[in-house]
């Protein structure tokens, strides 16, 4: 894929969205299922490996570059994770009290709201391609469960997966 | 307040962002204790306007608060040390990562740790959108939070409208629908 096509179909993704993962559905439309130059389970993985390192869960968006065009890809992509950052400076200078107005408040939630919709609707392919088993089930239910009960790093729930993965992979 | 050298800013924003795990959150709140308890370089007030208005650019909200907070305190070339140092060296580590899921997917043993991993992920989706929904789940805002993100499931699965459409759509609808406090 051309690398300057990618730049902007992930650019578009990071604009439109206003948290980390909620540029998910629209790099699934573009590049999975518009162009087809990733698979939901490249997808997936990269989810995983952005929240495996430091640094704000939007980082999956290099490793989507890089799944689709190697380390030319991922540069790609982290241009397309930076760019929109730097829009806050003249939001700051100029829109700032603009900002505070309860119309412009409220549109911004609803958006996110509808984020955490598009989040749970690009779930359900990634669903269908993981959860082939009941160990794997039992691991995202345990995953979900952790995450939103405790304070547990994710960085724990992480490696817990992936050695529960593997004792799986041993015993069934 | 004191105004601090590019080079002490950008290495503590490299510091700070890259060795902090569990996403932007986490991240901002150590930042908060080194720039404004810490150090004093920023006003609670400065502090708050820049996490605030991070919320609303769009993107990812932490580089947003990172070239903010940063812009505060050094112009545009602070704003743009910061997101590089903030951003650059966790990017390099993710790279390495896909990298090695790559090379590791083909042998069987890694395989089992992987399918894990991929079904851990799937938790992860599910649980950033409770996150995201929660603080609206509540006396009076339950049912306008059921209807923005349940229809723009049903949108998106239903009608296979574009997500950006969804997300227009919703806003507007925002715009008109507000919580109780709001209006």
């Amino acid at each position: 894929m051309n690398l300057l096509l990618l730049y902007l179909l992930l650019l578009k993704a990071t604009v439109t969205s206003f948290s980390g993962l909620t540029s998910l559905p629209v790099v699934r439309n573009d590049l999975v299922l518009r162009y087809r130059v990733l698979t939901d389970r490249e997808l997936n993985a990269a989810v995983v490996v952005g929240r495996t390192g430091p640094g704000p869960y939007g980082l999956y968006i290099v490793s989507v570059g890089y799944f689709v065009a190697g380390v030319p890809g991922a540069f790609c992509g982290y241009l397309a994770l930076v760019t929109p950052a730097f829009l806050i400076v003249p939001i700051l200078r100029y829109l700032g009290a603009r900002a505070r107005r309860p119309g412009v408040r409220s549109a911004i939630q609803a958006a996110t709201l509808a984020a955490a919709g598009l989040i749970v609707a690009s779930t359900v392919p990634l669903a269908r391609d993981a959860l082939t088993s009941a160990a794997a089930v039992a691991i995202a239910i345990a995953s979900f469960i952790l995450l939103i009960a405790t304070r547990l790093d994710t960085l724990w729930v992480i490696a817990g997966s992936a050695v529960a993965g593997l004792v799986a992979g041993f015993l069934l | 307040m004191p105004r601090p050298p590019l080079r002490t800013l950008s290495a503590l924003f490299a510091r700070i962002s890259n060795l902090t795990f569990g996403g932007g959150d986490p991240t901002m709140a150590a930042l908060e204790r080194e720039l404004v308890a810490r150090r004093g370089w920023l006003a609670p007030e400065q502090y708050g306007l820049a996490f605030g208005l991070a919320r609303l650019t769009p993107g990812t909200n932490f580089l947003a608060f990172c070239a903010a907070a940063a812009w505060l305190l050094r112009g545009w070339a602070g704003a743009l040390l910061a997101v590089l140092a903030a951003s650059a060296p966790a990017a390099v580590v993710v790279v390495w990562l896909t990298y090695g899921y790559q090379v590791l997917k083909g042998n069987a043993l890694a395989m089992g740790a992987i399918a894990g991993l991929l079904a851990s992920a799937v938790g992860m989706m599910a649980a950033a959108a409770w996150h995201l929904v929660r603080p609206h789940v509540r006396r009076g805002a339950w049912l306008r939070a059921l209807v923005l993100a349940g229809g723009s499931v049903a949108l998106l699965l239903g009608v296979s409208m574009s997500p950006v459409a969804v997300l227009a759509l919703a806003a507007a609808a925002g715009f008109f629908w507000r919580r109780e406090e709001e209006t």
